[in-house]
């Protein structure tokens, strides 16, 4: 392996990057402003998104077919506004008249410039995008720290996805025909599926598991996890409900092909058979809970580094709350959760359709619309009273829709309804 | 401008009435006011792509702007709402913008400080019972004073599900008393809350999770209405007045977190299991 494919498969051509097509096109139209010689209003291009979806290939594919030099600065590198201003501002103030040499000032990592080590860092940015002369591309995977907003306002905002599994698959296959490999599609597509969509990694565990050769049969495709996944969360799960260190809970996550939320679902869905004392259950889903709190946070504010956090808390949190064990082996289950989803489908649809029929009527979405209305939109279709026809045919339901409504078990729950009704009342008087 | 506000107080009902004065009766077909509920659109691109080409239009009709309205905007994401806040900024000139919203605090920063926000408060008794009265009075209903009393009770101010209970009520019969009223509230909340509490309570943990998880995945009840009917419940349980504190304490607690975004459902289970270690004795 003399070379890294990554490298040696960057896009050569603006059009060779693969995917998010609208953000390139939309990077072209920019930059050929500034080759027309009118610098766009925006002199600052942030390209924001994931990693390995071709941020900072585009641009280098850019330079190099349109002839710039690309300066290529890692913002990570700054430690202050004088290191900044010596190594950006140098080049962005070169006035390129002459038309000897055009280049792009490429800073990446723009995200990582923040706290009290890159005093200034940010301010200094700012006003070198005021003055530069030459294109300035920043890159960021997260751009929408408050920090940055003075710098998002001098940008033109360019998003990049994830790549589809189908492009991730194309290029691939054509690195095995370049590299003369000879690979069955099911190993590409594993590796495809595998990178989510970050094409440099997968690019880079295909070159990891060709190893050189030129032959790869899909024996690899052990390596790549077609091992059992059941089997393996089987195995964390041991590990995590009897682990004696939180430690060592954590570990059993190391490795598993299978993603944070469905490690999540079964060990939360396994907690009650696995924990036989109420109280060490109720801690455990504390535990799970808290682990939540900063999922949600890592989801909302893409907080990437309090995943670390949510690892330990919802692996290590339910080993240590389960003090006693269960008399004998207690067999691990799939999460019920997911089995209550399958077997009520339908039921799901039909109530959700029914809700956005009422939602469009009612100016209200159609979460509102299921809690707000359906209730009273259904005991009216009961107990009709008149109404039943004229609301059905206001709402535009289908009968089979009516019928639901107006059915089901109705006689189970008018007896039931007794019940909270008289406590209500009692309640009142108290 | 931000309406922030609880539910059925007439959030969006303003809006509509605002943008029916000031542009007249074709106010949505003439292109001068868009709907958009975040809640179901409530991705960067709706951003993008709606409000973007609504905004950008020039204003008609002699009008000097156009108004976006854009409903339930605590449910945009953060992402979302910052690109919004762009387009709030770009488009100034040519289009108003009216944000509603349950939770103030949902809304980032940035865009609470471009807004004036007018707070919606739940409604006052008098003010719905006279409500009620004229829907009762076009509908040709007999509704007795204690109905009326028991339906504000049961709406806590929220004008919508007062009209729901009275027009639930009308299906059973014209003649409307308190009996009616609590025989629809009796269907509508089937004290499934409160069976979900007992078997937490008698140590059936798992049912009481698949009956939480029926409630919040199939019905689609919103997670805040089970939290406030459980709040209801808790202090009727089975259980000392210490315990009662500690679980108040935990319900506040998690409330807190799943308006923060946290998962309600896993949030529910570790509050049910709390219950469950209650009740053992």
């Amino acid at each position: 392996m003399s070379e890294i494919w990554v490298e040696k498969y960057r896009p050569k051509r603006v059009a060779d990057v693969v995917g998010n097509k609208k953000s390139v096109e939309a990077f072209v139209k920019w930059m050929k402003q500034w080759e027309l010689g009118k610098p766009p209003e925006k002199k600052a291009a942030l390209l924001y998104g994931p990693a390995g979806v071709g941020k900072t290939s585009l641009v280098l594919a850019y330079g190099r077919e349109h002839g710039y030099d690309v300066v290529e600065v890692n913002a990570s590198d700054w430690r202050n506004e004088a290191r900044m201003r010596w190594v950006v501002g140098e080049s962005s103030l070169q006035a390129t008249l002459d038309g000897s040499s055009r280049k792009i000032i490429l800073v990446d990592e723009v995200d990582g410039i923040a706290g009290k080590e890159d005093a200034g860092g940010i301010a200094a940015l700012r006003k070198i995008i005021d003055e530069t002369r030459v294109p300035l591309v920043l890159v960021a995977n997260n751009p929408w720290d408050p920090r940055l907003a003075p710098i998002r306002e001098r940008c033109l905002m360019l998003e990049f996805r994830r790549l589809r599994k189908s492009e991730v698959l194309r290029r691939l296959r054509e690195i095995a025909r370049q590299e003369g490999i000879r690979v069955s599609d099911a190993v590409l597509e594993k590796i495809a599926e595998n990178s989510e969509g970050d094409l440099r990694s997968a690019i880079n565990d295909f070159q990891a598991i060709t190893g050189g050769r030129k032959v790869v049969d899909e024996k690899v495709l052990e390596v790549l996890g077609s091992r059992n996944r059941v089997k393996q969360i089987f195995d964390a799960l041991r590990i995590i409900f009897n682990a004696k260190s939180i430690r060592a809970a954590r570990a059993a996550l190391e490795g598993l092909e299978i993603d944070l939320d469905m490690v999540y679902a079964w060990i939360l869905d396994n907690a009650p058979a696995q924990i036989p004392d109420p109280s060490d259950l109720a801690d455990a889903l504390e535990a799970l809970a808290k682990a939540d709190v900063f999922l949600a946070r890592v989801n909302r504010k893409q907080e990437w580094r309090l995943i670390k956090y949510a690892v330990p808390i919802m692996t290590g949190g339910v080993a240590v709350a389960r003090r006693h064990k269960p008399a004998g082996f207690v067999k691990f289950s799939f999460p019920s959760r997911i089995r209550l989803l399958q077997s009520t489908g339908r039921e799901r649809e039909l109530r959700r359709n029914i809700a956005q029929k009422i939602a469009s009527k009612l100016h209200l979405s159609t979460a509102k619309a299921l809690t707000h209305m359906l209730p009273y939109v259904s005991f009216i279709l009961e107990n009709d009273g008149g109404m039943g026809k004229g609301l059905a045919e206001y709402f535009e339901l289908t009968p089979a829709e009516v019928n639901y409504l107006a059915g089901g078990k109705v006689e189970k729950e008018k007896v039931k309804a007794a019940a909270p009704a008289r406590r209500a009342r009692r309640r009142r008087r108290s | 401008m931000l309406f922030a506000g609880p539910p059925g107080v007439g959030k969006t009902a303003t809006a509509h009435a605002f943008a029916r004065d000031l542009f007249g009766d074709r106010y949505i077909d003439d292109g001068h006011f868009l709907e958009i509920n975040a809640s179901d659109e409530r991705g960067i691109q709706t951003i993008r792509e709606k409000v973007k080409m609504f905004a950008r239009q020039i204003p008609m009709g002699g009008y000097g702007f156009k108004i976006l309205f854009l409903d339930e905007s605590d449910q945009l994401t953060d992402d979302a709402q910052h690109a919004f806040r762009r387009v709030m900024e770009q488009f100034s000139t040519t289009c108003r913008f009216i944000l509603a919203a349950n939770y103030s605090n949902r809304i980032i920063e940035p865009i609470q400080s471009r807004c004036a926000v007018f707070r919606f408060r739940p409604l006052v008794k008098a003010d719905v019972i006279k409500f009620l009265k004229r829907i009762a009075d076009g509908e040709e209903l007999e509704v007795d004073d204690q109905a009326l009393e028991v339906i504000y009770d049961f709406s806590e101010g929220d004008m919508r599900k007062a009209i729901n209970i009275l027009q639930a009520s009308a299906s059973i019969s014209k003649k409307i008393d308190e009996k009616t009223v609590y025989r629809v509230m009796g269907y509508v909340s089937r004290g499934e809350i409160r069976k979900i509490l007992e078997l937490a309570l008698s140590g059936k943990f798992s049912e009481a999770r698949d009956e939480v998880r029926r409630l919040l995945y199939v019905q689609g009840i919103l997670p805040s209405d089970i939290i406030s009917a459980i709040y209801r419940e808790l202090f009727y349980l089975d259980l000392s007045e210490e315990d009662k504190l500690e679980l108040l304490d935990l319900l506040g607690e998690i409330d807190y977190r799943i308006s923060e975004g946290a998962t309600p459902e896993v949030q529910l289970m570790a509050f049910l299991a709390r219950i469950a270690a209650k009740g053992r004795r």
